[in-house]
């Protein structure tokens, strides 16, 4: 089981700067996933109730010269700290800019100064078994630096089947999705309502629709986002809708088909905002048929166009706590 | 009004704001726990929330007709209902996100007696909330507050150094004196408890500090820390900021009133010039009271 790879300045800074704040954010463990063309991180994907995210990489996005070898196929899973392998990086990254910074301009910095990732068997202090570590090397312009982030033993070979599966399990698509118009300004709502209740209901219609609506027995708050980008299947907003209220708008539309509502965790609903910490260029909500499930997908474009990155992938899906009316 | 008996009947108020945020930070003034039962009571002059504990302190918020864009009030009467503050506050915080329309509409009663609220002119995007509210079950005590003679006892310090004075009182704790002396003309707060503390704001020294003073015998009266403490443990950032003045007064009994003043400025109107007191146009400011009853015994004391 071998894996070793260089990490390239947009990798770097996609990890350190986007990605690993967002993902520390959605817990604090999470499995890393290695496949011959893949880095996934994955989150309460094998265990527990929680938020499920998923960030998917392909090798070029963070890598390059990228090599994996196992007897499963070239696949390596493991669960790694994530705050710990962002100390690591940052740390790192210190020596690194400072050699990078000292020597542009000369050509040749970029390619003798590299970050090397690799998986290592070491003995820890004060202990007589070797464990396994995520290890950072680089050199600066006068100091060198190893940082070895400690990582779960590797899965076994059933596991990553597992994992493998419950990974092409959780890419069924929301057969409707609506674009959330403002990120920042729905998780400073959504923060708020936090202190209200600890369930919320999220209704999606066809007619591009995000209706989220927090009730307790003492209140009721809510609030509807309309005309949104739809993607996926649409239906035209019926006549007269326009002065109803806002629940009685999504009744319709769930009576119409043309609607669905799940309940999911205040919480899990806030985390998922978080991710913004990726800054995705945009995101979308949609529900999984039979309500399975509450999906949220980051879209990222390729710098500087409006095309999608294929190359980076990431969503999110909030367990329902409740299948609703749909 | 002929019409108005042929249609659903109308609610006792509607009314609109368009700061949200001065709502909520005249609101959170008053919010000393956790869990807060207010009795709101609505009238043609404005809206009054009314909080109260164990009978020794009562905050009143005073949300004048002028503050709102509009004011429909049509009941008979003064109706007064049952709110957890809160939930209240929590509430309408939600309504004040940055970036999105912060006029509200405020109507009282829904058709289940709920207080309704809903943004208003937001292209889009509309929040609506429904509040529960209930029969008010507190006892309308009413704190009367009277001059304890024909001249008055009070004095104005900036609310800042008010509320630094009675955190700092925190380490004595239990009950804290207040003495107000015509000379040197000074008020001292003084508590006794797990150690010894006095702080003295002395007029003629600092005339920053203590802004105003009248007093013309020395009084003294002692106060439950915690109430004291609920005077100012929530003013908001905005008073702090503007360097605003908060009014202490003694009344007959000992009977301590303090009052602030909030802004419910419209953010968008920039203040070209605000002075050291902080003035502002008179309507756009939410009052806020509070009356501690003093400790028993010093009071007797006192009267004698």
């Amino acid at each position: 089981m071998k894996f070793k790879a260089f990490l390239t300045d947009n990798g770097v800074s996609l990890l350190e700067k986007r990605f690993l704040p967002a993902l520390d954010k959605m817990g604090r463990t999470c499995h890393l996933f290695l496949t011959r063309e893949h880095a996934i991180f994955l989150h309460n994907l094998l265990n527990g109730d929680g938020i499920q995210s998923i960030a998917q990489f392909r090798k070029e996005a963070l890598f390059d010269d990228y090599r994996i070898s196992s007897q499963n196929d070239d696949r390596i899973a493991f669960s790694i700290d994530l705050s710990l392998l962002h100390r690591a990086l940052r740390s790192v990254i210190t020596i690194y800019a400072e050699f990078s910074g000292t020597h542009t301009g000369t050509g040749g910095a970029s390619t003798s100064n590299r970050l090397q990732i690799k998986l290592v068997k070491k003995l820890p202090p004060h202990s007589q078994q070797p464990m396994p570590f995520l290890t950072f090397e680089t050199k600066g312009y006068k100091s060198a630096v190893i940082q070895d982030v400690p990582i779960s033993k590797p899965l076994s070979r059933s596991d990553v089947l597992e994992l493998q599966a419950a990974l092409d399990m959780a890419q069924d698509l929301p057969r409707t999705l609506v674009q959330v118009p403002d990120m920042n300004q729905l998780q400073n709502f959504v923060d708020r309502m936090k202190n209200v209740g600890d369930l919320i209901d999220v209704s999606i219609t066809k007619y591009g629709d995000l209706h989220l609506q927090i009730s307790t027995t003492l209140i009721t708050l809510g609030a509807e986002f309309r005309k949104l980008t739809v993607i996926g299947e649409q239906a035209q907003v019926p006549v007269g809708d326009r002065d109803l209220s806002a629940q009685t708008r999504t009744q319709r539309a769930i009576q119409k088909g043309d609607a669905m509502t799940v309940q999911v965790s205040v919480k899990h609903f806030a985390k998922s905002l978080q991710c913004h910490l990726a800054k995705p260029d945009c995101a979308f909500y949609g529900i999984a048929p039979q309500g399975a499930c509450l999906t949220v997908i980051f879209q990222f474009f390729i710098p500087g166009t409006r095309q999608t990155d294929k190359s980076i992938s990431l969503h999110c899906r909030l367990p329902v706590l409740d299948p609703g009316s749909s | 009004m002929s019409s108005s008996a042929v249609e659903p009947e109308a609610p006792d108020l509607v009314c609109q704001l368009d700061n949200v945020q001065g709502m909520v930070d005249a609101l959170t003034s008053v919010r000393w726990k956790r869990h807060q039962d207010a009795v709101v009571e609505l009238s043609e002059h404005g809206i009054v929330l009314i909080v109260e504990e164990s009978r020794c302190l009562q905050a009143k918020v005073y949300l004048q007709r002028e503050l709102f864009i509009r004011y429909e009030y049509t009941a008979q009467g003064r109706p007064r209902f049952g709110v957890s503050l809160g939930l209240f506050v929590d509430c309408i915080n939600a309504f004040s996100v940055p970036g999105h329309s912060n006029t509200i509409e405020i109507q009282y009663p829904g058709p289940d007696m709920q207080l309704l609220l809903k943004s208003v002119d937001s292209l889009g995007a509309c929040i609506y909330a429904e509040i529960r509210t209930r029969i008010p079950d507190m006892v309308s005590w009413d704190y009367n507050f009277e001059p304890a003679g024909s001249s008055p006892l009070s004095f104005t310090v900036k609310s800042a150094a008010l509320k630094e004075a009675i955190d700092d009182l925190e380490w004595p704790g239990s009950s804290i004196q207040i003495i107000l002396q015509p000379v040197p003309p000074s008020v001292t707060f003084r508590g006794e408890g797990h150690g010894d503390l006095q702080i003295d704001f002395m007029y003629y020294v600092n005339t920053d500090l203590l802004i105003a003073f009248h007093c013309d015998h020395r009084v003294s009266y002692r106060y439950k820390y915690k109430f004291l403490r609920a005077t100012t443990s929530n003013i908001p950032g905005s008073v702090i900021k503007d360097n605003r003045g908060s009014k202490l007064t003694i009344g007959r009994g000992g009977m301590l009133k303090v009052q602030h003043l909030v802004s419910v400025a419209r953010p968008s109107i920039p203040h070209p010039h605000i002075d050291s007191a902080g003035y502002q146009q008179p309507s756009r400011i939410a009052y806020i009271e509070f009356f501690v009853k003093p400790e028993e015994d010093e009071a007797t004391a006192n009267d004698s």
